[in-house]
């Protein structure tokens, strides 16, 4: 009787657990991390404050996507790390999966732009500059930012984009790099 | 007559299809609506105290406020309308979220959308297993901290070290864990006997096409204040 999915390019149960697990650890950074956030988002700069934390919540997306390196990962990922979020840490319910989806697929956009070839620098910048795009066209629906001026507009961007950048793009490269010195995963 | 709850599947689905047309939808009207109705629910059906549900209103008011006010501040055309429906809309989106995780337990969601929505269960099972975990991840993460403190150094989240040590011990865990299911008999992609499947009748699902289209009806083509 066989039991284990030994395809590539399914998903096995440890796959689902290890990024389970992950989502949960990141559960309770985003838990740190929101106290910060809060602060901010209970004064008319509540848009500055999405923006410039987003990059935390993406993480976990292109992170899942680097480790596991097959189609679907990222948005996987990013669903996993939301459903955790959803079930386990938040009541937020509908909006955090919706987000995590769009998140998601805005990273996986970039990779996928590679071909699924690059899991690099060049497939990272991609996939940040493609969660930065999405996420901010959603946001012009979901959180009203189409009803801000201009300018206000061309600073969140670019305020989110650096944020994305960084997690979601600079700290998972190092925090890969660190990985690839472990030898740990081939 | 004793009312019974919804089938956390259609719930689920029900919260999805709002939600996600909340984002498009402008309306203070069709958000208060939404959310007195889910906070009736939620009041019937809930499986925590009164209490929580209070404090889980109360902790999202700062955050509705500040939307509302950023939008009185910020905002370019029709001010007063668009800071209400964006303040109003964190509280729909909150709590119809909530009407869904504060009445549904986490398992009993996952069984049934895997029952009747055909969610994967290696992704049920792989799930349930990791969140048996939480309070090991949570000391396990604790224990990070300490760790590094001991030669110094405190991690703080954008440092990459301490998501070397995420990943390495959810590579492990996972490793045992799925093993040990395995052992267990645990087979992916294989028919399996449910213990207990809730029952989902048929017209629970037209109560659902019928919520859905009620609620695009009145978003997109009555368009209330």
């Amino acid at each position: 009787m066989q039991t284990i999915n030994k395809n590539k390019k399914g998903w096995s149960i440890r796959d689902v657990i290890f990024l389970a697990i992950i989502g949960i650890f990141f559960g309770i950074i985003y838990q740190l991390w929101s106290y910060a956030y809060y602060a901010i988002a209970a004064t008319p700069l509540k848009a500055y404050a999405n923006d410039a934390t987003l990059g935390v919540w993406i993480m976990a997306g292109p992170l899942a996507g680097i480790l596991l390196q097959k189609v679907g990962a990222t948005v996987i990922g990013e669903l996993l790390a939301a459903a955790v979020e959803m079930l386990l840490f938040s009541s937020w319910g509908a909006s955090t999966l919706i987000s995590g989806f769009i998140q998601g697929i805005g990273n996986e956009l970039g990779f996928a732009a590679t071909g699924y070839k690059n899991w690099g620098k060049l497939g990272l910048l991609l996939s940040t500059i493609g969660s930065t795009i999405i996420t901010f066209i959603w946001d012009l629906f979901q959180s009203g930012y189409s009803s801000y001026n201009f300018g206000m507009l061309i600073s969140l961007f670019i305020i989110r984009f650096i944020s994305i950048g960084f997690f979601a793009g600079v700290l998972v490269y190092w925090t890969k790099s660190l990985l690839d010195k472990t030898g740990l995963i081939k | 007559m004793k009312l019974k709850p919804l089938n956390p599947a259609i719930l689920f689905l029900i919260m999805l299809g709002i939600g996600l047309q909340t984002t498009f939808v402008k309306s203070v009207w069709l958000n208060c609506i939404v959310s007195l109705l889910s906070i009736l629910y939620i009041i019937i059906f809930r499986r925590v105290k009164l209490k929580t549900i209070f404090i889980v209103i109360l902790v999202t008011l700062p955050l509705a406020f500040g939307s509302w006010w950023s939008f009185m501040l910020f905002g370019t055309t029709d001010k007063w309308h668009i800071a209400w429906i964006y303040g109003t809309r964190v509280y729909a989106y909150l709590l119809i979220g909530s009407a869904l995780t504060l009445t549904v337990s986490v398992k009993q969601l996952l069984f049934n959308l895997a029952g009747h929505l055909k969610l994967s269960e290696t992704f049920v099972f792989g799930l349930l297993a990791a969140f048996n975990l939480l309070p090991r991840v949570r000391q396990q993460f604790k224990r990070i901290q300490y760790s590094a403190q001991m030669r110094g150094i405190t991690y703080r989240p954008w440092q990459p070290g301490l998501y070397l040590r995420i990943i390495i011990i959810a590579l492990n865990w996972s490793g045992d864990l799925a093993e040990a299911m395995t052992s267990q008999g645990f087979s992916e992609g294989y028919q399996r006997t449910a213990l207990q499947t809730q029952r989902l009748p048929k017209w629970q699902w037209g109560l659902t096409i019928l919520l859905l289209l009620l609620y695009t009806y009145c978003g997109f083509i009555l368009k209330p204040w």
